[in-house]
């Protein structure tokens, strides 16, 4: 496949509407080919490590972020440039630990949840929990081992939507990446 | 405001129907029911001309007594029909077309989403919501 010329810092856009259809029809799908909604929320955390082993690289390359000295810097670049530039919203962090190895990130809005209700029979759906696999996906290859997962949703009747991430360990150098 | 609001689909089966006095349910049923023929013999009457001015808003249906019946139809043929009680005359042509357009973007967030097949029948709160509030406003 032949690259795209001109691939920049710029962002490219794209039609909000077709981002949030796309990934409806994604989980959709994924629901009707599980039986349950663990094994569609593990598939979905799957295919996002998948999406964020590749899109560390992607984002190290455009954003022209330095190595992070702290967890807390981490927290800050992910906020306010990764999610800015792949989603376009920047969520706040809060409720840091005190050990400093844990923080929430609050998305006011969740793109990809525009449109959708969960219906009663899929109630254990964690519907956006993509995002977690890309989190942890993209982090592991920096050498964080990360520990993510969604703990308020608006689709679930929650005023906003809370990602919790906790830092694990780092991952030494010499080790192959974490095989899942 | 408004009686009863229904959601008909391309092929004349309801999609959404509901009502504010439940005890005449049937009655309101019927009447919707009467105006889907006032709605095709609209379109076919003045098809050409509603296309080409994209004009979706199909008017005043018919009056009955106590009620006035009100259509819309969308580009692909879903149609929405409203009953409103005929007492109520401070409501106005426009005010009634901007509920229609007011249930359109919602129809349309209802088809957006991903857990909703086109063809079923509506189960949706935020759909339920709009149209209770469509309802309430002035009753």
């Amino acid at each position: 496949m032949s690259r795209q010329a001109g691939r920049g810092t710029e962002s490219k856009k794209m039609s909000s509407e077709l981002f949030t259809l796309t990934y409806g029809a994604l989980v959709t799908q994924l629901c009707k080919d599980y039986e349950n909604d663990e094994d569609v929320n593990k598939q979905l955390d799957k295919m996002g490590y998948n999406i964020g082993v590749r899109l560390i690289e992607d984002f190290l390359a455009r954003s022209n972020v330095g190595r992070c000295h702290d967890f807390r810097e981490t927290a800050d670049v992910i906020a306010k440039v990764a999610f800015k530039m792949y989603l376009g919203i920047t969520p706040s962090i809060t409720n840091w630990s005190p050990a400093g190895d844990e923080f929430s990130l609050i998305l006011e809005n969740n793109p990809l949840v525009d449109f959708v209700e969960l219906p009663d029979n899929h109630s254990s759906l964690i519907y956006s929990n993509l995002l977690c696999g890309v989190l942890r996906g993209a982090l592991e290859m920096v050498q964080m081992a990360v520990d993510v997962k969604f703990v308020q949703d608006t689709l679930k009747g929650d005023g906003v939507t809370e990602i919790r991430m906790k830092f694990v360990r780092r991952i030494e150098d010499n080790l192959p990446a974490g095989e899942e | 405001m408004a009686v009863c609001v229904a959601v008909i689909a391309k092929e004349n089966y309801p999609l959404y129907i509901r009502s504010i006095p439940t005890e005449n349910e049937l009655k309101f049923h019927y009447t919707v029911h009467t105006s889907l023929d006032v709605v095709d013999e609209k379109i076919s009457a003045m098809g050409k001309a509603l296309v080409d001015q994209r004009e979706l808003y199909l008017g005043l249906l018919y009056p009955t007594e106590d009620y006035k019946v009100y259509g819309y139809v969308t580009n692909s043929k879903v149609k929405f029909v409203m009953v409103v009680d005929s007492s109520n005359t401070a409501l106005r042509d426009n005010e009634i077309r901007s509920m229609f357009r007011k249930l359109h973007n919602s129809y349309t967030d209802v088809m957006c989403n991903p857990f909703y097949n086109p063809g079923d029948c509506i189960h949706s709160r935020a759909f339920d919501n709009m149209v209770t509030s469509m309802m309430m406003q002035v009753c």
